[in-house]
């Protein structure tokens, strides 16, 4: 346990830039879209035009839907949530994919696994540091969007709005956890990461546009976007979808630590697939 | 070719490796790899690059599964049991890279974490300084020696019973080459077990009690180092006082032709004894005569040509 609380550490604190950055970011977006619904709802007639005139296919890119987007959680929705999973997405899958092989691809891993430390507690150390680190950003952002929360109209407590972070958190978990997962079968860092993001992007649109074409519904219930949801209280999270994507994260979390159980570390320079050449060949 | 791979008397092992083999695709590193390196021994591992040299180390510390084979460590099997064999070894790699943006002490406290803080710090302090090493300063700012040096010490800090060195000099200026060694020996002397690979034949020769020579991921030879330095193996340049048909010196076994000029200057390289030869020269008008004693190093570079 000491191993893993080491690993954690140091994981964690070499996350600290990302942590202060993307922290700040998020609670700052918080800082300026909270008190602007105060402007938003001022000119309500007018912003209700403007979306009318908006085409079916941008608000449901943006997650918006008509009939709620001048609602509290309509507007965080539509202005905040919607684009959440795939901003910090990016932080998930790069920090998923790097969590081992940003090491090993710098040959710093041979080292570093030399150390008696145990490969079971160097995984899941760096995974629980990634998630504590996950946990940091959204909390500070949290902050950041409940500061202004009592001088603005947004009829919500600290807690309500402590909700959708919490499914937002789970977006991050298992977006991270498919880009560990593939970093541990993949060659390249690069390569995981690439497709995970394709996952991630593909997973927003599909979902997004749903509600605009029947066919995608299908498609849709296999993506990690259309469970995430942006509701202002536990009664109203669906736990079981939760609870799913969780248990999904954390198979393929299991699946990349027995991978990494039974593999080489390579050091620079040392690749693992032939594929490259081979397709050179033909 | 291949002698005994026992050490010199039965005694505890601190390394017992048998039959380990281990492929990278077709490409087969070791080939059945059989060493037994008792405590307290220094043993220099050496050959060329490819040889199977790091992979033999990575497979000790279990950063590499082998295909085959059993390795034993300190009395612990590194795959069943990693954490003990680490806790008790030290390990410089070869390709040495660290966090760039760290102190060398903030590196060195990060791999003394990693170890559960078991280091004495006015150890590493005193490392450091015989090392000339500025701790201060940021591994990006860090020569290639004064890497090499932050990685010495992370591999001693700890006291570790089990050294696995993977070129230890390399990149360090010939002086502290010398203090490297020199720290080695005194460790060695505190009892610790040091196996290290190389091709640097002068620092085996040094401080190594035994040579182990790899080629083709296959243990071609373990000897004594006094005993493979020893190994008659001469090279003899004669100066003959006219023209003189050398095939007759170039034909006799063991003796091979190095080089010549107008069949009047000839170099030849010996293995074994030098009596036929000498019996041979007598009957050639031989003006000058100068013979040189093979370092380790061209002794062991005559196993490759073969």
């Amino acid at each position: 346990m000491n191993r893993i609380g080491t690993t954690f550490r140091h994981t964690y604190f070499q996350m600290k830039g990302q942590i202060i950055g993307w922290g700040l970011g998020l609670a700052l977006l918080g800082l300026i879209i909270v008190p602007f619904y105060d402007i938003f709802g001022g000119q309500q007639d007018q912003f209700q035009q403007l979306i009318e005139n908006y085409p079916e296919e941008l608000l449901a890119f943006f997650g918006g839907d008509m009939t709620s987007v001048l609602t509290p959680i309509g507007y965080l929705k539509m202005y905040a949530f919607s684009m959440l999973p795939i901003i910090f997405g990016i932080f998930s899958v790069m920090a998923g994919s790097g969590l081992l092989l940003k090491d090993e691809e710098h040959g710093r891993l041979d080292l570093i696994v030399s150390h008696p430390v145990g490969r079971t507690s160097l995984f899941f150390g760096r995974f629980l540091g990634f998630t504590g680190a996950a946990i940091s950003i959204l909390l500070i952002g949290w902050l950041g969007f409940c500061i202004l929360l009592g001088q603005s109209s947004l009829d919500m407590t600290w807690g309500q709005l402590a909700v959708p972070f919490v499914s937002l958190l789970v977006q991050l978990v298992i977006y991270a956890a498919l880009a560990t997962l593939l970093s541990m079968i993949l060659p390249k860092r690069s390569l995981a990461a690439m497709i995970t993001g394709v996952v991630l992007v593909i997973s927003y649109f599909v979902s997004s546009l749903v509600a605009l074409d029947d066919r995608l519904e299908l498609a849709a219930k296999f993506l990690p976007h259309n469970y995430y949801q942006v509701v202002l209280s536990f009664q109203e999270l669906n736990l079981t979808w939760l609870f799913a994507l969780l248990g999904i994260s954390m198979g393929m979390v299991l699946l990349a630590w027995w991978l990494f159980l039974c593999r080489d570390i390579r050091i620079s320079g040392e690749g693992s697939w032939k594929l490259p050449k081979m397709l050179l060949k033909h | 070719m291949k002698e005994s791979t026992m050490p010199h008397q039965n005694g505890d092992y601190a390394v017992k490796v048998s039959g380990l083999t281990k492929s990278y695709g077709k490409v087969q590193a070791l080939r059945g790899v059989d060493l037994m390196i008792e405590q307290g021994e220094i043993f220099g591992f050496l050959g060329p690059n490819g040889a199977g040299k790091t992979t033999t180390i990575r497979c000790m510390l279990d950063s590499i599964r082998p295909d085959r084979g059993r390795i034993e460590l300190l009395g612990f099997d590194p795959q069943d049991q990693p954490i003990p064999v680490q806790a008790r070894t030290g390990y410089l790699p070869g390709e040495m890279q660290f966090y760039e943006n760290l102190t060398a002490e903030r590196q060195l406290r990060f791999f003394n974490d990693m170890r559960g803080n078991s280091a004495d710090w006015d150890y590493v302090r005193q490392l450091a300084d015989r090392l000339s090493l500025d701790l201060t300063i940021q591994i990006k700012n860090l020569s290639k020696g004064n890497k090499q040096k932050v990685g010495v010490i992370q591999a001693l800090m700890h006291r570790p019973q089990l050294l696995l060195l993977d070129e230890p000099t390399s990149g360090l200026d010939p002086l502290m080459q010398q203090l490297v060694l020199s720290l080695l020996r005194e460790i060695n002397q505190e009892g610790s077990t040091i196996f290290f690979s190389s091709h640097i034949m002068s620092e085996v020769e040094q401080i190594a009690d035994r040579v182990g020579i790899i080629r083709f991921g296959q243990i071609v030879e373990v000897a004594d180092t006094s005993t493979l330095t020893q190994r008659a193996l001469f090279r003899l340049t004669v100066r003959f006082k006219r023209s003189v048909e050398l095939s007759q010196l170039s034909g006799i076994p063991g003796v091979e032709l190095l080089s010549q000029e107008r069949n009047m200057i000839a170099k030849f390289q010996i293995t074994g004894d030098l009596e036929a030869f000498v019996q041979a020269l007598g009957t050639t008008p031989v003006m000058g005569l100068e013979t040189e004693r093979l370092s380790l190093e061209e002794t062991f570079l005559s196993y490759y040509k073969e």
